[in-house]
């Protein structure tokens, strides 16, 4: 009987899901699709599921600055690395000691990351900052620092997250044992909360890989350009030849005829599917922090 | 159910063991918690530089700024630089577009990403929950401008997916999306959800995760259904972290996603009375002039204003449960 | 109470430490700034022999892999005419904005960079960022001034004072409709007949009639509109179009463009085209370039602002012969000449050289060369006079070198002409500039900075209303009255009077 329910129940979800699914993969089909399709007949019939004629003009286009875009995403997996694994370390340290009830001045340091969030001084204080104070400009740790190593989002959730699932009692129990704090975080703290950091590392991971303003504002030397920086810069540029190719010279018009349209959508491919693969390698801790009970017992 | 009441009284006992404790000497209780403030040096230290000392700026809100003379020796101007954003027959527009739409995506953002993460929980075969999982996620990763471009790829006039296949089942009539500023709102917020759920799904799957199985269990013996357990347990026990999200997007409530409201709708004149939001009104007020003056002023406007909500918002939940409070 | 305070003073502890903690940089930032300061009030003073390296920023269009070489050719001209030394730091056009804005608003090594009416001239001269040149000029730019000339030269003027030099090129535009030539064989259109928008209402028709699926007109790319390439040719925008002189030899007298007749009627036309399907529906969604869509055979026309050699450019990008129907003759006016110029930066230690350096790009043609087409042998090859391409085995795929942006380097005229183009292309240039109708207000430029609360205000109205009621696509008895009187409310009348008391300002001293 109950077995029953519970079928139907679990059919029910799975078609739910599915539903989901499809509204979420068609247009990243369609994307795909329109990455293959030949500029002609996107300009005569719209974007299609099944396209009159298909092309890999896009992809060649993109082909061609083959080694720049090969260094540029080294450069992207680099600093996505050493940024989330940095970032995710400041952030944990950070929130934890906040989300200890018995920690001082907690409401105070909660408001100061908070006000973070709130209040920013503008881009050309930031960028004065970083480039004058700490001579920034034209370096790896450009793509890494500002903005997006930390952020009070992160730290608020992370902070939020140690409050709930971590039971004050495991953490007196220890230090009554003699632990030290950092013994308590490095060998309990983080173990349990696996599930946040995985969480926490993904945004961190999606941030960095997808970043191309620091890029943009940092970075004039075309050896340090990341992957969305990259691409961006190759999109913008060929976008206004394109529309000012009338002051161009005549030998220089071929330059103007790139096919925009589907190389738009290719590097929307060639960005997102790294993404999508590292997915899973988050997703593996998504079960483990059920542990609580177990180290409680 | 006696379970999950239980703990929830436990915390009160343990704050007052606390409150004890920090009746200690001053000195004995920096030692005490020396380790913890060497944890969040890195922290803080991050956020003072890339946070507070940029801060120092939001005086250009309120200068006249010339380069040659220097930011700091600028004339002051008062609030003139802040004048543009109120001296309009549009400011009443864009601040109501621009609440209405943060407040109707808090709520369905909620709503939408806790049931999936909710129902991404329940599911049993472990392979297809990763699959749906990772499938949600798809939209959050496509930028904004080719989001614009695949919403144009289904609303076209002439070629569009709904105009061509949908529509005449229903024996509709081609509607042209985009000369139409009723329809936008609901646009806009399908646009929102799609591209966003699958991001905040992850942060309230995690949190179901984090619950301690022992409650479902207890609750099963004690017979409770999957809706009772769901009602009973697993949202009470996300509740602070649905608080905290809340309060978070509270704060930015005078904020837009600027992509959202300019690239999807392709930045069309005609449907303004329903797009125009206030980072919108900013950019375009100064695509020409470039004044930083009046874009700090914007800015610091967003800010106040998403400060005053926040802190407000704060107190009333402080006031019914300390705990899940901010700061 | 008690611990509250407690809080707070607890919390100032913490700030104070994490001040002293970061003592040495922010004590650092503050000296930085001061040595701007200091360096920008007392250059000039160096010897003028002693060698200095200058930063040039320009907007990177095409490929410029060889920019290292090209540029220690460039230096060695460099080095023995005014003992300086070059260094180009190309920025691409998608970061352009946000990093000159950056460059500017710092203290980093700049001292000349492309700007211009679309590259934010206006704020970047209001507000200090670019050395006045006027002195300059008369020292080290006196080639500058004999090949740009006097009425040109204050295009680049902000408040009466220069701060910009035009480059060399079509300083003028003529307007009108490129057409298919084939669809113009095929029904027998006279060409030469073309002279008012009636006319092309007629041909219009004809193609409506006899070439379905295909537009008649279509604007001159994406986010414009089909009027926009016409009102050049009816009016001064002053800059913006926020108060414009109507007509060309009139008197002096702003006026608010959307509230004239002329305005009504052009918009009238879209509206009638757009009615009678000339113009497609979905104009305003549209973002295909009107080349790729006459390429596909979905268009027939597009309206343009154009220059001499313009449509056998255009027949290549659409892989089909175009002609040409001009509706109104070249015009000038300071918006046409300020789109692409030459300023020095504030952050210029050595303004002096920079400008030695601008005159040399007036007046020296192996410079001028170099930069525009790279090093003779390796990046092109001179074909026959004048005329230089690729040398063998090269193409535009293979080439190392091949920038695409002699409009922007100084005097064009000095350079050579690529293959493809006619050997005449800059005589007939420098005609058309000649020949050009020239505005009364040729060399005035507006600074929006006393109203530009108004600007902002009225600039969101434009968006609002400005291209749907130039495409046809609002019916302009109902909105062009809606639009008029909220730029009113926006602040529209005081934007005019403001640019009238410049403008006659402006007569005053140029008398």
């Amino acid at each position: 009987m109950v077995n029953t329910k519970d079928k139907i129940f679990q059919a029910a979800i799975h078609v739910f899901f599915i539903a989901v699914v499809l509204m979420c993969l068609m247009p990243f089909v369609l994307l795909l699709t329109t990455s293959f399709t030949s500029e002609a007949s996107i300009v005569k019939e719209g974007y299609s599921l099944v396209p009159s004629e298909w092309s890999l003009d896009a992809y060649k286009f993109l082909w061609s600055d083959a080694e720049n875009i090969t260094r540029s995403y080294g450069i992207t997996i680099f600093v996505t690395l050493i940024g989330t694994f940095v970032g995710l370390s400041i952030s944990a340290l950070l929130s934890y000691p906040m989300s200890r009830s018995d920690m001082p001045m907690k409401k105070q340091l909660a408001f100061y990351v908070f006000f973070t969030m709130l209040f920013n001084g503008g881009l050309v204080p930031t960028y004065i900052i970083y480039t004058q104070v700490f001579d920034m400009k034209n370096s790896l740790l450009a793509l890494i620092i500002p903005g997006l190593l930390t952020n009070g989002f992160f730290v608020l959730i992370m902070r939020t997250f140690f409050q709930n699932s971590i039971p004050h009692a495991i953490i007196e129990s220890a230090s009554i044992d003699g632990a030290g704090e950092f013994k308590i975080f490095f060998k309990m703290i983080l173990p349990l909360s696996l599930p946040i950091l995985a969480t926490i590392g993904l945004m961190q991971t999606i941030g960095y890989w997808n970043d191309w303003f620091n890029g943009l504002i940092y970075i004039t030397d075309s050896k340090l350009f990341s992957l969305q920086n990259l691409l961006n810069r190759i999109l913008l540029n060929a976008q206004f030849i394109q529309n000012n190719a009338s002051t161009l010279n005549a030998g220089e018009v071929a330059n103007a005829q790139i096919p925009l349209e589907t190389v738009r959508m290719a590097m929307a491919v060639i960005g997102v599917v790294p993404l999508l693969c590292a997915y899973p390698f988050f997703q593996k801790y998504f079960v483990k922090g059920l542990v609580i009970g177990a180290v409680k017992g | 159910m006696a379970t999950t009441a239980s703990t929830a009284t436990a915390k009160p006992a343990e704050q007052q063991t606390e409150v004890r404790r920090a009746q200690n000497p001053v000195l004995k209780r920096l030692k005490r918690y020396a380790p913890l403030f060497i944890m969040i040096i890195p922290g803080v230290i991050y956020l003072f530089i890339n946070n507070y000392l940029p801060m120092l700026g939001l005086i250009i809100a309120f200068k006249d700024v010339n380069f040659a003379k220097g930011i700091l020796a600028s004339d002051w101007i008062g609030f003139k630089n802040f004048e543009y954003l109120f001296k309009t027959e549009d400011a009443w527009i864009i601040t109501r577009n621009t609440l209405l739409y943060n407040i109707s995506f808090i709520i369905l953002n909620l709503i939408i990403a806790v049931g999936i993460a909710i129902l991404l929980n329940e599911v049993k075969k472990k392979v297809a929950a990763r699959f749906y999982q990772s499938i949600v996620l798809i939209p959050y990763l496509i930028s904004m401008v080719i989001v614009g471009y695949l919403v144009l790829a289904m609303l076209s006039g002439e070629t569009g997916f709904i105009n061509k296949q949908i529509l005449p089942l229903f024996g509709i009539d081609p509607i042209s999306w985009y000369s139409e500023p009723k329809y936008w709102p609901v646009i806009l917020v399908i646009v929102n959800v799609w591209k966003n759920v699958g991001y905040l799904c992850i942060i309230y799957l995690a949190a179901i995760i984090g619950i301690d199985p022992e409650y479902y269990e207890a609750a099963t013996i004690d017979g409770a259904g999957k809706w009772r357990q769901i009602t009973q347990i697993t949202i009470p026990l996300i509740a602070p972290v649905i608080t905290i999200m809340t309060l978070l997007q509270i704060g930015r409530i005078f904020y837009s996603d600027f992509g959202l409201f300019y690239q999807v709708p392709l930045n069309t004149g005609e449907l303004l009375s329903t797009t125009n939001v206030v980072d919108t009104y900013v950019y375009r007020a100064l695509i020409n002039l470039g004044d930083i003056g009046m874009s700090s002023a914007a800015g610091l406007y967003q800010s106040v204003v998403g400060f005053v909500l926040v802190l407000l918002s704060n107190y009333i939940v402080s006031k019914r449960n300390r705990d899940n409070a901010l700061f | 109470m008690r611990k509250r305070t407690n809080g707070i003073v607890a919390m100032l502890l913490t700030v104070m430490l994490v001040l002293a903690a970061c003592g040495g940089n922010s004590g650092g930032s503050a000296s930085n700034a001061g040595a701007t300061n200091a360096a920008g009030g007392e250059t000039g003073g160096a010897s003028e022999l002693k060698p200095y390296e200058m930063t040039v920023a320009f907007l990177s269009i095409g490929n410029t892999k060889d920019l290292a070489e090209v540029q220690a050719e460039v230096n060695k001209i460099t080095q023995a005419k005014i003992n300086a030394t070059v260094k180009f730091l190309p920025i691409d056009i998608g970061a352009w904005q946000q990093q000159m804005n950056l460059m500017l608003a710092g203290n980093e090594p700049l001292d000349i960079l492309v700007t211009g009416t679309g590259l934010n001239f206006g704020t970047q001269a209001a507000k200090g960022q670019l050395v006045e040149m006027d002195d300059l000029l008369a020292k080290y730019g006196q080639d500058i001034q004999k090949v740009v000339g006097e009425d040109v030269i204050k295009a680049g003027s902000s408040n009466g004072k220069i701060y910009a030099l035009p480059s060399v090129r079509d300083w003028a535009a003529d307007y009108g409709l490129v057409m298919r030539q084939d669809i113009v064989d095929k029904h027998k259109i006279d060409v030469n007949a073309i002279k008012t928008l009636d006319d092309l209402t007629a041909v219009f028709q004809t193609i409506k009639d006899n070439e379905p699926g295909m537009a008649a007109v279509l604007p001159e790319g994406p986010s414009f509109s089909v009027i926009q390439s016409m009102v050049g040719s009816v009016i001064d925008p002053l800059g913006d179009e926020n108060g414009v002189l109507v007509g060309f030899d009139g008197e002096l007298k702003v006026v608010n463009w959307y509230e004239t007749p002329e305005y009504a009627s052009l918009v009238k036309k879209a509206r009638e085209w757009y009615n009678a399907g000339f113009i497609p529906k979905d104009v305003s969604t549209n973002q295909t370039t009107s080349e790729q869509l006459i390429k596909a055979n979905k268009a027939f026309a597009f309206m343009a602002h154009m220059k001499p050699g313009y449509e056998s450019k255009e027949s290549l990008l659409t892989g089909t012969p175009l002609v040409a129907a001009r509706i109104s003759p070249a015009i000038s006016t300071t918006s046409s000449i300020a789109n692409i110029m030459f300023g020095i930066a504030r952050n210029s230690e050595d303004p002096e050289r920079a400008m030695m350096f601008l005159n040399l790009l007036y007046s020296d043609a192996d410079l001028v060369n170099l930069i525009d087409y790279g090093i003779k042998g390796k990046h092109y090859e001179v074909k026959d006079g004048n005329i230089i391409g690729f040398p063998a085995g090269v193409d535009s795929s293979s080439s190392t070198y091949n920038p695409t942006h002699g409009w922007m380097w100084g005097n064009q005229l000095l350079s050579h002409i690529w293959e493809g183009d006619n050997a005449d292309l800059w005589t007939k240039l420098d005609e058309f500039n000649k020949s050009a109708v020239k505005s009364k207000a040729l060399g005035f430029s507006f600074t929006a900075d006393p109203v530009k609360t108004e600007v902002a205000a009225v600039q969101n109205v434009k968006e609002q209303f400005k291209i749907g009621l130039e495409n046809g696509t609002l019916d302009p008895d109902k909105y062009l009255p809606e639009y008029i009187a909220k730029l009113k409310s926006a602040g529209m009348d005081k934007i005019v009077a403001e640019k009238q008391k410049q403008l006659d300002e402006w007569a005053a001293a140029n008398k």
